[in-house]
């Protein structure tokens, strides 16, 4: 519907549209005693220093402008004399008009005048940027991410200053209007994931997408499947250091956390400290992480598939302890294990989200509870919460949280698995993992690569890191794979 | 990924079709640690075996005036074999009788008499850890004589045992190294001997001589000394101390060598075999109570020669007794020859048997003092009266 040159009658249509929308302000102004011009805007999200600096002072003190004979109106006059703003623009669409003031634009209709002069004046309180809390680093920048998407867009471009690193901007969420940003940088993308990336997007069919979660679930290849096939940062130099590898970064309004595609198996077990420390150092940590990672997903059901069915396998010293230690309890050791990792995992979860003055009740009382308690009564024997609680602070060495969840989850079928079939049964299930890990594929990137599909020049920086003169580096990086 | 489920899912189920269920908690086992051998007047196996009690190891900390059950047990049983023994053992244990963790054969004296050829079959048939247990013969005593022995350090005897063979600078001697002797063509089994003494503890006694081609019955034994000097023929001897009178300088040096090795070298000289033993040792001089001054070198050659020649004479006396009197050859003097002179081997082969006892063995021992101590001549001159 379009507005009409009759000032009360568009005043009605958008207050028809705003019913019952108490934050958004109509303000008439008079000019020489006949109301003229109409002012709509949302409380809380316009810069008010310029509707009452540039709109309302000029207008009010100094009456009529002068030069208005010359133009032919003052919506024309308002964008070429009073109004200070980069960016402005003529629209008569009312659903368009209205959309564009939820979004924090001033909406000026004037009397007289088919089309309504919109002023991009936005501004809202928002957080400021901060440390990252979740990839925290020792060496690197401390910025991460907030919910303004001019925000992110910004620390990216700072970063990367180039003509070359683009930024597609899109609206999804039929209501909400989420905007999103997809950047990569020209020449180094690879064509079919940006056209991939770009198709995709397209289909989504949401109201709302509060979280960059929801684009990645939406856009991701494989559902059923623990492993997370996009990666999400909330570190700027991360997509930056993601962008230079060719990879495709969606930064979502309303989210600090950066989605990043396509990514790989290995991708999520680097640190972004990897890159900056020297090194020598950074092999070094890197095969302790890989070491404590297996450790995490593999020991609690070695332990099993050890004490319980290959007995000789483990040295006489330490099994006639284990021996010892195990004769006093009630449960079988699967039984202990399950019990002791979902305790922890309990624990985990509770830590999480409670609030930061109950955080040492729940150490206090998961320590006393898992360490001493239980194995003082006599419910839980010493070896295991040992095994559990290694197992579960390894899985903590992964440097992307998220990417740690599957790994963490895998865990329970391979407990499962050895305390019904033993060594055999683990086998079975790591066999099984690997299938689905190498069936998997991100954005067309098998998601196990370059391990599998075998790359070999590319596996020389997932094992170790090469000082960097040593590292050519060329070309699109996903092509090759 | 359905497919995947399906495989896991058909592998699965194998596991079930074998109807095998192996699911053992550790407290549902009776850990053996050590087994022994003997053979009853009546002709019967007898098997002891070590048991652990895990609520008698360790854990101090809990229970502290409570009364603490033995860390081990002794069971025996008889039986018509080995496993019949087994059989009877499993009727007097509550949990399953588990042997992969069996450190320690022990086999006793009457046994070793007997002959234990005829049961060795179910640890080649049936092998459980044998190949890395340690084997023992008892002299003047049962198997399970040894198993009732309290150890100073460990809780049970069964480490201590092989821990002490390291301890005497032996290489440790597994079945395994058995179980090859005694299917060699030539080569007898020199198995390490313990024997009690007076205070009810163990001591290392030498070697039994077990005859490979007759039941593997015990031929005869060599005493702690012997053993070593046999070792050091075989190679198996990482440190040796020697201690012997030197004339010149009335007193005795003791050396302690670290050095030690081996060469056997085997010479047809028409009918006549000779075979070359030459022992080479290099070490530190650690007690000197003669007069001389090992730091001055005419002394330190009258030392090594007064102690090479002692050495050799000993061992020359060993060498004859098992070859005069035992006609084993423990030395594997067979295999050097089949080794050098492969060629006359295939003639000699057969005969082997017959010809060592007439071979010319001739051992040359040199000691070489490297090291002289810490003080060149004997502190003792000037504890005696001056002239």
């Amino acid at each position: 519907m379009n507005i009409g040159t009759d000032l009360k009658a568009n005043e009605q249509a958008f207050k028809d549209v705003f019913q019952n929308c108490s934050d958004v302000k109509f303000r008439e102004i008079a000019i020489n005693d006949q109301p003229k011009l109409l002012m709509i805007y949302t409380d809380g999200m316009v810069d008010t220093d310029i509707v009452l600096s540039h709109v309302l002072k000029p207008l009010l003190y100094n009456g009529q402008p002068k030069g208005l004979g010359a133009m032919d109106s003052i919506a024309h006059m308002f964008n070429r004399e009073l109004l200070p703003v980069l960016e402005t623009m003529r629209l008569s669409d009312t659903t368009a008009i209205a959309e564009l003031i939820l979004k924090g634009h001033l909406a000026l209709l004037i009397d007289g005048e088919p089309h309504a002069l919109l002023a991009d004046i936005q501004r809202f309180e928002a957080r400021s940027i901060e440390e990252p809390t979740e990839e925290a680093t020792l060496r690197g920048s401390k910025e991460s991410f907030t919910e303004n998407l001019r925000t992110n867009t910004t620390m990216i471009r700072r970063i990367l200053g180039t003509p070359k690193l683009k930024m597609e901007s899109y609206k999804i969420g039929s209501l909400s209007q989420t905007e999103i940003v997809i950047t990569y940088i020209e020449g180094k993308v690879s064509t079919d994931v940006l056209k991939t990336v770009r198709e995709r997007i397209g289909k989504i069919e949401l109201e709302g997408i509060l979280e960059s979660g929801y684009i990645e679930e939406s856009i991701e290849d494989f559902h059923f499947t623990p492993f997370q096939q996009m990666g999400n940062t909330e570190r700027p130099d991360v997509v930056a250091a993601e962008l230079l590898e060719g990879k495709v970064a969606i930064i979502t309004n309303g989210s600090p956390f950066v989605l990043i595609a396509p990514v790989t198996f290995w991708g999520g077990l680097q640190a972004p400290d990897d890159y900056y420390e020297r090194f020598l150092f950074v092999d070094f940590s890197r095969w302790i992480r890989f070491m404590f990672i297996l450790f995490s997903v593999l020991f609690p059901s070695l332990y099993i598939a050890l004490t319980n069915y290959h007995q000789e396998m483990v040295p006489l010293k330490l099994m006639t302890t284990i021996a010892m230690l195990r004769e006093k309890s009630p449960f079988p050791t699967v039984i202990e294990v399950l019990l002791m990792e979902l305790m922890f995992e309990g624990l985990r979860e509770a830590g999480i989200r409670l609030p930061m003055q109950i955080g040492p009740l729940v150490t206090v009382a998961g320590a006393l509870v898992i360490g001493e308690a239980a194995v003082r009564a006599g419910i839980i024997s010493a070896p295991i919460v040992i095994v559990v609680a290694a197992a579960g602070i390894a899985s903590f060495v992964i440097p992307r949280y998220r990417a740690g969840y599957p790994l963490r989850m895998l865990r329970f079928p391979l407990l499962v698995l050895s305390g019904l079939f033993g060594l055999f049964g683990m086998a079975v299930g790591i066999i099984a993992i690997l299938i689905h890990m190498i069936h998997l594929s991100s954005f067309g990137t098998p998601f196990f690569s370059p391990v599998a599909p075998l790359a070999s020049r590319r596996l020389k920086d997932i094992l170790v890191r090469k000082p960097r003169k040593l590292v050519k580096r060329s070309g699109p990086e996903a092509e090759s794979s | 990924m359905r497919r995947a489920g399906k495989l896991l899912l058909a592998l699965l189920l194998v596991v079930p079709l074998t109807a095998c269920w192996n699911l053992e908690e550790p407290d549902e086992q009776a850990f053996v640690l050590g087994s022994g051998l003997d053979y009853t007047k009546q002709g019967e196996v007898m098997l002891s075996s070590q048991i652990v009690v895990p609520s008698g190891i360790g854990s101090s900390q809990d229970g502290g005036g409570s009364q603490k059950p033995d860390s081990f047990r002794m069971m025996k049983a008889n039986g018509k074999n080995v496993y019949d023994a087994v059989e009877n053992l499993q009727k007097q244990v509550s949990r399953a009788l588990f042997f992969g963790h069996r450190q320690t054969i022990i086999i006793g004296h009457r046994m070793a008499v007997h002959g234990i050829g005829s049961f060795m079959d179910i640890f080649i048939r049936n092998p459980q850890a044998e190949l890395r247990s340690s084997i023992f013969v008892v002299k003047n005593a049962e198997a399970k004589d040894i198993f009732t022995i309290t150890p100073i350090f460990d809780p049970i005897i069964t480490p201590t045992l092989s821990r002490e063979i390291r301890s005497m600078g032996l290489k440790p001697y597994y079945f395994r190294n058995f179980l090859a002797e005694s299917m060699s063509e030539t080569k007898l089994p020199l198995v390490p001997l313990i024997s009690l003494n007076e205070m009810h503890k163990y001591v290392y006694a030498g070697g039994a001589i077990l005859n490979k081609d007759d039941d593997l019955k015990l031929i005869g034994f060599l005493n702690a000394k012997e053993a070593l000097y046999a070792n050091w023929i075989l190679g198996n001897l990482n440190r040796l101390a020697i201690t012997a009178l030197v004339k010149k300088g009335d007193g005795n040096v003791s050396v302690k060598l670290q050095t030690l090795n081996h060469k056997v070298h085997v010479k047809p000289s028409g009918s006549q075999i000779n075979v070359d033993v030459h022992l080479t040792g290099k070490g530190t001089i650690v007690e000197n109570n003669s007069n001389l001054d090992p730091t001055n070198r005419m002394d330190l050659m009258t030392i090594q020669k007064a102690l090479s020649e002692a050495t050799q004479t000993s061992i020359v006396e060993m060498v004859n007794k098992v070859q005069k009197r035992y006609k084993a050859d423990i030395f594997a003097f067979g295999e050097s020859f089949h080794r050098q002179q492969p060629v006359q081997w295939k003639t000699l082969r057969t005969g082997w048997k017959e010809a060592f006892p007439l071979l010319h063995i001739t051992v040359k021992v040199d000691i070489q003092c490297k090291d002289p101590g810490q003080s060149s001549s004997s502190l003792m001159k000037s504890f005696q009266k001056p002239g």
